[in-house]
């Protein structure tokens, strides 16, 4: 049966859910459960993306860059306001979203659908969803690279 | 039945896609199967296999077939303990389950049965919000904080190293963030779990990714003890709490006997 109870996140309280159309599940029945030493293995379309290891996506220049972007922006926005011309600079270069992840989110989403709503894949929807309002973005400060 | 050692042909032209494992006396989960196959039971000396039929030769699956995988077990877990098998298994026929699996590893299966019975795992992983997380690494941290400082309305392209180094720096105390926020919610749900498995942190931002193998009667307390974790960190961390579910990270076979 599909699952009947959703999760609430606004509120705090958190509810159990169901397997259907969750992605922890899916990591489960994939990386869990048991085996036999004969099988015929059945392949699966696309899978293999999300067994790349998301850790290594930590340790690479993107991610220092995004996370100096994000502080950075963090603290613009308690500030409020930009400039002008950071805002057009803004809207004419668009979001800085790392390439690596956004493959990784294409995968992903093609498989799971849009549960899968936290991590890196979501920072970088947001950061582009960002890129045309202005309001939060930061100035350019880690963009030309 | 001529196979011998680990060999296993592919003859028919329907090979058994497996599910998993419950008591000879449990009901066949009524939910369809794999590509809309009736899922039916193969029963050897008080084990049973959950099985479909499949096309022989590979198989191209993708998110349907995971689901229908994880429906069909979690139908079966409403009748008690299921064994699930890992997504993808399949053998050539009902005599190769029967001889591959539910015999060879009766014992281990009937074990595991009898040690799963009224237990199910509950899956819980917990997020940090970005801008909290930021927020609170700026804070608490003021070496960040300066270097943030010293590097605002600077050149972005003379400034590059300083920012690797600036973000170098925040991932390091995300990472420690994450630590110990996940040490503290394991703290509070461990001693009402029989057993933890704590997966991958596959993300900078999760805290905490682990399966906990609770008694079905106590789910309500470990529901309450959820919900209070979740209370706690209330718009500073976004948590994902999934079953029950059939034992996948606390079931075993040795592949070798």
């Amino acid at each position: 049966m599909a699952a009947t109870t959703m999760q609430r996140y606004n509120n705090g309280s958190v509810s159990r859910s169901g397997s259907s159309g969750l992605a922890e599940v899916l990591d489960l029945i994939l990386d869990k459960g048991l085996v036999i030493d004969v099988f015929v293995r059945v392949s699966l379309v696309g899978i293999e993306l999300l067994t790349i290891d998301a850790r290594i996506v930590i340790a690479s220049v993107d991610t220092y860059l995004r996370f100096a972007e994000a502080v950075n922006r963090l603290d613009l926005t308690e500030q409020g306001g930009e400039t002008l011309p950071d805002l057009m600079q803004d809207m004419t270069q668009g979001g800085a979203k790392s390439k690596t992840v956004g493959v990784l989110e294409g995968a992903k989403e093609k498989l799971f659908g849009d549960d899968d709503d936290d991590g890196s894949s979501s920072s970088s929807r947001r950061s582009s969803s960002r890129s045309s309002g202005g309001q939060s973005r930061a100035k350019a400060s880690t963009r030309g690279r | 039945m001529a196979h011998s050692g680990t060999e296993v042909s592919v003859s028919e032209d329907r090979n058994k896609y497996i599910y998993g494992v419950v008591a000879a006396a449990a009901a066949p989960p009524s939910t369809p199967g794999i590509g809309g196959a009736a899922v039916e039971t193969i029963v050897s000396e008080g084990t049973a296999a959950i099985v479909s039929d499949v096309p022989t030769g590979e198989l191209q699956v993708g998110r349907e077939a995971l689901m229908s995988h994880a429906q069909v077990l979690e139908d079966a877990l409403r009748g008690g303990a299921v064994l699930p098998m890992r997504f993808g298994v399949v053998l050539p026929d009902a005599d190769s389950v029967k001889q591959h699996l539910l015999d060879r590893h009766h014992d281990a299966l009937l074990a595991q049965l009898a040690e799963l019975e009224s237990k199910v795992e509950l899956h819980l992983r917990a997020v940090f919000d970005e801008a909290t997380l930021m927020g609170e690494v700026v804070r608490e941290y003021p070496q960040i904080r300066e270097l943030r400082d010293a590097l605002r309305g600077q050149d972005p392209d003379a400034t590059y190293y300083e920012r690797i180094r600036l973000g170098e720096l925040v991932a390091e105390a995300v990472e420690r963030k994450c630590l110990a926020e996940g040490n503290a919610i394991l703290l509070v749900l461990e001693p009402l779990a029989l057993a933890v498995q704590a997966g991958t942190l596959d993300n900078e931002r999760v805290a905490l990714n682990a399966s906990f193998l609770v008694e079905r009667e106590d789910m309500p307390a470990f529901d309450e003890a959820v919900d209070k974790v979740g209370r706690a960190r209330e718009g500073r961390m976004r948590l994902k709490y999934t079953g029950p579910l059939p034992a996948h990270s606390f079931v075993e076979l040795s592949v070798e006997e």
